[in-house]
């Protein structure tokens, strides 16, 4: 159970500034522990927190944003063609 | 009181510098290129989130060498697993599908033509990504679109402090909801709908998965400017997507109304 006078209480914006940092765990330790401790009683914090993980989630799955059916072929084709077209000309 | 995403599941650590091995590549014999016959590559590639290892970074250059000595051919099995990262980049930036193949094909062809300025400075995936990037601006300047309205849910400057929309009136999102489609459509709007200093670092950093350093050499801007921009783009998604004051899930506004002071 931590010490609350050891923690230094942190501020909503702070917790905000912070929040994406949090998430990648590119965050010093002591601030960390900060947000961590600020997240177990701030709900509307916590609710950012969870947002903000499932969007990460959501936008770093693979499908997000997929190469729509045929795109793959017809941009290889294209791309091909504009090559030899270029040795042709003499490129 | 409940997140948007309750049903979703909640991801937790995982740092960004976790290394994703990309589809397994035939390491060369000195002098000689091991290259599949063309259809035979897998064609999931073309569609996977491309990270190189040291491994295929020493392939590509080898691969490079031989493709300005004369073997053109090679060219298209040195870009193709790096097809997603640019059609993404492209589509990002001109918000449509068929202008995205076309950036996306003009963007690969000038990396040919360009091929002997490669120095490997920087990785080829940074130098592809520079040319797709100007490409595509070049595309959305040349077509005069009108400005973007963008999603700014705060204050106008960078180091302006963020305000979340919307803290007090969450609703939980039907579980169908989040399975629809619809949900996808709305954060692909999402991101391109965001300014394009905070959806390249996104698409960059969450998309494409690079590493803050990565990103930070890719865009020319310092590390310091990668983890803001990020924060201000995620957060702005994740407002785009929150219920509106109503308390609807709704995809099709694409007004967002300012914060309440707090």
């Amino acid at each position: 159970m931590p010490d609350d006078k050891m923690i230094v209480e942190i501020s909503c914006f702070e917790v905000w500034r912070r929040l994406s940092d949090y998430v990648d765990g590119e965050i010093e330790p002591d601030l960390k522990a900060r947000l961590t401790y600020h997240f177990a009683r701030c709900r509307d914090c916590k609710a950012l927190l969870d947002g903000t993980r499932n969007v990460v989630a959501l936008i770093g799955d693979e499908h997000a944003f997929e190469l729509p059916a045929g795109t793959s072929q017809r941009i290889t084709s294209a791309l091909e063609r504009r090559i030899a077209e270029d040795r042709e000309a003499g490129g | 009181m409940i997140d948007e995403f309750a049903n979703r599941k909640v991801v937790h650590g995982g740092g960004p510098d976790e290394v994703v091995m990309g589809p397994p590549i035939l390491v060369p014999a000195p002098g000689h290129v091991s290259v599949p016959p063309s259809g035979g590559t897998s064609p999931d590639v073309a569609h996977r989130t491309y990270t190189p290892n040291a491994a295929t970074l020493r392939n590509e250059l080898v691969l490079i060498e031989r493709i300005l000595a004369g073997e053109r051919e090679l060219f298209m099995e040195l870009v193709r697993p790096y097809q997603k990262l640019v059609y993404s980049m492209a589509v990002t930036v001109v918000k449509n599908e068929h202008e995205a193949e076309d950036v996306s094909q003009e963007a690969l062809f000038k990396a040919f033509k360009n091929l002997s300025q490669f120095r490997g400075e920087c990785k080829f995936s940074t130098w592809i990504i520079q040319i797709t990037l100007n490409e595509a601006r070049h595309r959305v300047r040349k077509q005069q679109r009108a400005r973007e309205d963008s999603i700014d849910c705060g204050l106008e400057s960078e180091e302006g402090d963020y305000i979340p929309i919307d803290l007090a009136d969450w609703r939980e999102i039907p579980s169908e909801a989040l399975q629809r489609k619809e949900l996808r459509t709305a954060l692909e709007r999402a991101i391109s709908d965001l300014k394009p200093i905070y959806r390249d670092v996104l698409v960059l950093r969450d998309i494409e998965h690079l590493n803050v350093a990565e990103t930070a050499e890719t865009l020319n801007i310092s590390e310091a400017s990668v983890k803001t921009r990020l924060l201000r783009a995620r957060l702005q998604v994740r407002d785009a997507l929150a219920p509106g004051f109503d308390g609807y899930w709704n995809t099709g506004s694409t007004t967002y109304k300012r914060v309440r002071a707090f």
